[in-house]
């Protein structure tokens, strides 16, 4: 069996941008500026009346707010946002649930649609009802609903786009590299849905044809999965991990026109 | 070569160095998918890799005692069972993995910025897969540049470096055999940008008057070894980044 | 072609003498190091063995350095005339390097073709077997020890065996010179000898070729007695020649150039010189130094340095001395002197805040008469409790020297004061030693102390040591410290305190004597000088009181006390004296002497020994037992500083001290040991900082070689010009004086004369004629006419100067009593040049 290995060393370098401006790359401990007129930002900090940066990365100015915008890093919330997590835990109340963030966030039982949709207080019922509803190492795709003093997520997934994931695949990437846009659900012409998560956790699934269906609710959907569909979500899946791999940011058209240029290689029989 | 000479009259070291030179460091950010942050470093023949989980969560009993308005750092240093000459019983847990453990944890709470990240854990794991003397300055060295690749926020890179004294003459970055010989041996860690002692270990004996020139070496080693982490860390952000940017 | 290339792949049997030589820098040898250049480093291949490899390493770089060469050259722009030739003796390595085209012979070929080689080429040969042999334990290592009284006999001692190897004979002696480091070869069994008992002086000059007859006779005169091992020396390892004082031997052919020179040293053989100025020369002590001892020659040969003065002039003789004995003596530098302290020398008040203010207390110092380096002062006195304070104080040189000054280097250098009969070679300039830092009577003082609290019965119950300042009441000598404890009448405070010292003294000392102290007995002697010619007048031996023994108690608990101190505070890096017990075997002529005599020794423990020596007494000979003694001190071995971290603990003891640990703390203004021993002392009580050298065991060892060295030449010294005066006390005079008879050999008997502290020999057999005395091997006596002589009977000796040999004048001893007819002289008639008759016996 032939194998195929690429050496880091044998990655081109990607030259093609060298006509923009040079970044300004900032390790940890370096000073940013003197100059006291800045506001202190993420990835910053301040000694000295001098502005240093905590992380290796891209300085970014806003006016007077200066960040260093890490390559990596853990998930920071912003009120909004799209989420996709997994459950970890059932408590009083509340579902832990990992977004890959510094600490888990929370899921007040208050903050989910009811099956079918009532609107009334959580009662005692609801509480016991709670595993049944969201169990631990399920899917579920959010909104970010708060954000507390500490720094932990509150979570809600009070509208029908949001609710347990049933069948798909969950991909893993930097969440930097997912890029802000209006919407983060996306169907594709090629028969799958995408969602991507602000966090970094992209969920990818054949587009389910009901809208209807959104309930927001709680129901697995178990129906087998056609083979075709299961090709094109894998394909997704490598696409995105591919994009991810060259840091390239993440969206519909990204993976769109990556998704085309990848139908010329076909899967091997063997 | 006759004897043990580990510093001969031509001014060489046992392993061809000068007394001022550190040995070739080599190194590589990101070596792991599933860590957040991690990195592979040799110095010469000493060879760590280290990975950053977190912050998340606390977990496990330890972070649950610890204080909880700062980040919890949790450290764990373990010896591959083939790293030494003589293979070893146990990776991790024995009194000396315990000890180095608990110098990592004390060297990077000093650096990292634990306030941003109340209720929280990092994680440090770090695992030398070759000892060839100085492997608390590898594992440190490598905990920085795994950090670094987490996007955890630090004051500063560390860099430790080793010194001794051998024949009048103070020596930087020693190995195994130098290590092994009854010579004394200084280990630091420092914030190389001000210059800040976050760790400072002496083992066996040297006279007071003579450890401000061991340590001015050590201290140099780590400055040095800091340019060679710099750099490193610059080109991997330059190779991370710019695609990044190109459609923005 | 004058500089040569060492490669660092070596060979590690020659590794270090060849890097000694690399580092002559005028030789212009070069060390390269291929092992760590990136062109000349090669990789060892499967299966090669490393000898290969190192071999293929030189060839690689030999290449190399051709090429490189070639390289330089073009570089230049002149045509390359250098060669790289590779010398090796492995046939293989150089058929494989001529091969790839390098040039390359054996050593022998290349030497061979030099200018001169004939020398080289017996060099080699020496070399070439010598270090395979040390290896493969053909050969022994070991140092040369030429035989004080038969120019052709010496022995070797050999570090792994415990008795000397004897060698016998110039071809055997081949070349060795005193202090060598040599390499031997045991001779089979059946070719051992013994020595043959004889004093033999290498007088005459004599041809080369004659040596091997010479060696015939020494055989046949060689004495039936117990075989030793014996073996000859294969070659030198490394010499060690320095300069020679000595005369020139009258040459026969006036005029000529071609001299022999007498070194003073008995142990170093006649050198052949060459000099125009003979004549000039006559009379006088010159130093020369050796060149080289050609294989074919008899004598080493070398060439006159300098002049020193007249013979028989004191000063020159003293100069003489003290370079035989390489005591340092030039007068102190510029730089050593401006560490002094700059008079008037005034105490500060932080010099006050920092030590123990004592100048209330009455302190007081006893020393002999004229002693101007007064190192220790003393007191004592009655605690409320009943127990007795006692506290010793040591002048604070340490104070004075600090670490790494030009002082310090100097004085560790000269590591201790000599002591001559006329001169004293101070260690530290006289600023310090008669003043500063001398503790005298009435005057403020720094001192480093140590107090004890003791019960009446002289137990200690507490120690405690301070850095102080001291105010002594009074300097005292022994005598007059023995008059103030005697007389009744007197009770001030200093008298007390010598009082209580006294009697805790003789508590001490018993303790000790119980304990296994040996007392041992050396003959001092004092002599008067005149104050204007500074000629000894007169001679008498030094007087014991008991207020010595109580300085000298107090001095050792002192010692003990600091040692213990030290110990604790740097087990690794302490200073400590050890006097190793010696080997019973050392101990065999003793109890073989004493057992002639009708009694037995007992030597397995200090302890026995202490007590047969107690024992051992003649009531008609009151001498002998302190010939005994005298005789027990020569058994023993030297006691020498140490480091502790060094020397294994089970050995630090001192056996004649019978003390477990000791050191020497007391007397800083005329050692350096004490000075090191004072700062670990200061540095272990928080009174002073400490430094690198003086916590590095390696460092503070080699210190301790020299403080050894020093002290052993320093006694040499003294005992030579104890010799000196002798000679010159007995110029003018001709003296019968009593004397025991302390050793019986075959051709003469050695003679101690108590009351001049002198040992000689009277010769019982003329250099030609046959002897009159029959020598009788078991019971070790000589007998002639009747008159038996042996071991420790008492003698009359005539002394006089043999002045035969102008340049060469030696005391001479002859029979007077008992009377032997045609050999004994007649007894010296009562004359007015004699030294008054008043015989002083020491009991």
């Amino acid at each position: 069996m032939a194998l195929e290995i690429h050496l880091a060393t044998s990655r081109v370098q990607k030259d093609l941008v060298s006509n923009e401006d040079p970044k300004h790359i900032v390790t940890p401990g370096e000073v940013i500026t003197a100059d006291s007129g800045f506001m202190r930002g993420h990835g910053t900090y301040m000694e000295d009346d001098k502005l240093y940066a905590s992380v290796a990365g891209c300085v970014e100015r806003v006016n007077k707010l200066i960040c260093v915008k890490p390559v990596k890093s853990r998930y920071n919330g912003e009120v909004g946002d799209v989420v996709i997590g997994r459950i970890l835990q059932v408590g009083q109340r509340r579902w832990k649930v990992d977004i890959h963030s510094r600490q888990d966030a929370i899921l007040m039982l208050s903050a989910v649609n009811l099956p079918g949709g009532e609107l009334r207080r959580r009662s005692e019922e609801d509480e016991r009802m709670m595993r049944d509803y969201l169990a631990e190492g399920d899917i579920i795709s959010a909104e970010v609903q708060a954000i507390f003093s500490d720094g932990a997520l509150s979570l809600h997934t009070r509208s029908l786009k949001y609710g347990k994931l049933s069948q798909g695949t969950l991909v893993h990437v930097a969440p930097s590299l997912v890029k802000r846009r209006k919407t983060h659900f996306h169907n594709l012409p090629c028969g799958a849905s995408i969602i991507l998560g602000n966090n970094g956790y992209v969920w990818i699934c054949p587009t389910v044809n009901e809208d209807t269906d959104h309930t927001g609710g709680f129901i697995e959907n178990t129906e087998p999965v056609s083979l075709a569909d299961r090709e094109v979500v894998a394909r997704l899946h490598n696409c995105v991990i591919a994009l991810a791999q060259h840091r390239m940011m993440l969206y519909d058209t990204s993976i769109l026109y990556t998704f085309e240029a990848s139908l010329k290689y076909q899967v091997s029989s063997a | 070569m006759a004897g043990m000479e580990l510093l001969s009259d031509e001014g060489f070291r046992i392993d061809g160095r000068r007394p001022n030179e550190l040995r070739r460091i080599q190194c590589r950010m990101g070596v792991f998918a599933q860590a957040d942050g991690s990195a592979y470093i040799e110095h010469g023949n000493t060879k760590v890799l280290a990975a950053v989980y977190g912050p998340h969560d606390i977990q496990g009993s330890k972070g649950r005692a610890a204080v909880h308005d700062i980040a919890f750092i949790n450290c764990q240093y373990s010896m591959a069972t083939f790293s030494t000459g003589e293979r070893k019983q146990r990776p991790r847990g024995d009194r000396k993995s315990q000890e180095m453990t608990h110098h990592l944890k004390q060297t990077f709470d000093g650096a990292i910025l634990t306030h941003l990240y109340p209720h929280s854990q990092i994680d440090i794991y770090v695992e030398v897969l070759q000892s060839d003397g100085g492997n608390y300055c590898a594992s440190v060295n490598a905990a920085t540049l795994a950090l670094i690749d987490a996007g955890i926020p630090m004051k500063d890179y560390v860099c430790a470096c080793s010194a001794s004294f051998i024949d009048e003459t103070p020596l930087m970055d020693i190995n195994y055999t130098e290590e092994s010989s009854a010579t004394p041996q200084l280990i630091v860690s420092i914030l190389p940008k001000s210059e800040h002692l976050v760790f400072v270990e002496m083992n066996s004996r040297l006279h007071e008057d003579q450890l401000s020139r061991v340590l001015d070496i050590a201290v140099k080693g780590c400055s040095d070894i800091y340019h060679i982490l710099d750099r490193a860390v610059k080109e991997h952000l330059m190779e991370a980044s710019i695609p990044l940017s190109s459609d923005t | 072609m004058s500089s040569c290339t060492r490669f660092d792949t070596v060979v590690p049997l020659h590794y270090k003498r060849v890097k000694d030589c690399c580092t002559i820098s005028d030789k212009h040898f070069y060390t390269f190091v291929n092992e760590f250049h990136k062109d000349t480093y090669v990789e060892r291949e499967p299966g090669e063995s490393s000898n290969d490899r190192n071999d293929r390493a030189i060839r690689t770089a030999a290449k190399w350095y051709q090429k490189h060469l070639q390289l330089c050259a073009e570089d230049a722009g002149i045509a390359n005339e250098m060669k790289v030739v590779l010398l090796t003796n492995d046939t293989d390595n150089r058929n494989k390097a001529k091969a790839e085209g390098i040039m390359a012979y054996t050593v022998h070929e290349y030497v061979k073709s030099l200018k001169g080689s004939a020398d080289l080429i017996d060099r080699l040969a020496g070399l070439d077997s010598k270090p395979r042999g040390l290896k493969s334990g053909r050969y022994l290592q070991g140092t040369f020890q030429a035989s004080r009284e038969n120019y052709l006999e010496a022995n070797v001692s050999v570090a792994s065996r415990e008795e000397m190897v004897f060698i016998q004979g110039h071809k055997n002696l081949n070349r060795g010179m005193q202090e060598d480091v040599v390499a031997i070869e045991m001779l089979p069994e059946s070719e051992w000898s013994c020595p043959s008992s004889m004093i033999l002086e290498d007088v005459e000059e004599k041809a080369d070729e004659e040596t091997d007859q010479e060696d015939a006779i020494v055989k046949t005169k060689a004495a039936k007695g117990p075989k030793l091992p014996s073996g000859r020396i294969v070659g030198v390892i490394k010499r060690k020649w320095r300069q020679y004082c000595g005369i020139l031997q009258k040459s026969v052919l006036p005029g000529g150039t071609r001299h022999l020179f007498i070194p003073a040293e008995r142990r170093i053989p006649k050198i052949r010189i060459e000099t125009r100025q003979a004549a000039a020369l006559e009379g006088q002590r010159i130093v020369v130094v050796i060149d080289s001892w050609p294989r074919n020659s008899r004598y080493p040969q070398g060439h006159y340095v300098r002049k020193l003065g007249a013979i028989g002039d004191k000063d020159t003789e003293n100069e003489v001395l003290l370079l035989e004995h390489d005591i340092p003596h030039s007068t102190f530098s510029e730089a050593v002197l401006a560490c002094l302290p700059e008079l008037p020398w005034v105490i500060t008040d932080e010099d006050l805040a920092k030590r123990t203010d004592l100048r209330s207390v009455s302190i007081c110092s006893v020393d002999p008469p004229g002693c101007t380096d007064i190192d220790d002062a003393l007191h004592a006195f009655k605690l409320d409790n009943g127990n007795y304070e006692v506290g010793v104080h040591i002048a604070d040189v340490s104070h004075f020297i600090r670490n790494g000054t030009a002082i310090d280097r100097e004085a560790q250098n000269r590591a201790t004061t000599v002591y001559l009969i006329d001169k004293r070679i101070d260690m530290v300039p006289e600023l310090l030693s008669s003043n500063l830092c001398s503790l005298r009577g009435n005057e403020d003082r720094f001192a480093m102390t140590v107090i004890w609290e003791m019960t009446p019965n002289a137990k200690i119950v507490k120690t405690s040591f301070m850095k102080s300042i001291i105010r002594s009441k009074a300097a005292l000598t022994y005598a007059e410290a023995q008059m103030r404890i005697d007389d009744p009448t007197l009770t001030d405070d200093v008298t007390k305190s010598l009082r209580i010292l006294n009697s805790l003294a003789k508590i001490l000392k018993q303790g000790r004597i119980e304990k296994g102290a040996l007392t041992l007995a050396s003959s001092e002697v004092r002599f008067h000088i005149d104050s204007e010619t500074h000629d000894p007048i007169d001679v008498q031996t030094k007087e014991l009181r008991e207020t010595n023994s109580m300085v000298e108690e107090f001095m050792l608990l002192a010692n003990i006390s600091v040692a213990e101190k030290i110990l604790a505070e740097f087990p690794d890096c302490a200073l400590l004296r050890r006097h190793p017990a010696p080997p019973v075997s050392n101990f065999d002529p003793l109890v073989t002497i004493a057992k002639a005599k009708g009694f037995t020794m007992k030597v397995s423990t200090g302890k026995d020994l202490a007590d047969s020596l107690e024992l051992a007494h003649i009531p008609s000979n009151p001498y002998f037992n302190t010939m005994l003694r005298i005789l027990t001190t020569r058994c023993m071995m030297q006691a020498v500083y140490f480091c502790t971290g060094m020397v294994a603990p089970s050995e630090f003891f001192h056996y004649g001290l019978a003390a477990p640990i000791y050191t020497h703390f007391t007397s800083p203004i005329r050692r350096y040991s004490d000075i090191i021993v004072h700062r670990l002392l200061a540095v272990s009580i928080g009174a002073d900082a400490s430094y690198p050298e003086l916590l590095d065991k390696n460092k503070t060892q080699h210190c301790s070689y020299n403080l050894n060295f020093r002290h052993r030449m320093a006694q040499y010294a003294g005992r030579a010009s104890v010799g000196l005066h002798t000679q010159l006390f007995f110029k003018n005079r001709t003296v019968d004086e009593e004397g025991y008879i302390l050793f019986v050999r075959k051709n003469a008997i050695q003679i101690l004369i108590p009351k001049f502290g002198l040992e000689g020999t009277v010769y019982l057999v003329e250099q030609k004629g046959a002897s009159l005395f029959t020598y009788n091997e078991e019971e070790n006596t000589q007998t002639a006419d009747g008159v038996t002589l042996s071991v420790f009977d008492p003698v009359t000796v005539q002394i006089s100067i043999d002045r035969s040999n102008i340049q060469h004048q030696k005391l001479r001893l002859q029979l007077v009593r008992p009377v032997i007819s045609g050999f004994s002289v007649e007894p010296q008639p009562v004359t007015s040049s004699a030294p008054p008759t008043k015989k002083i016996r020491s009991k």
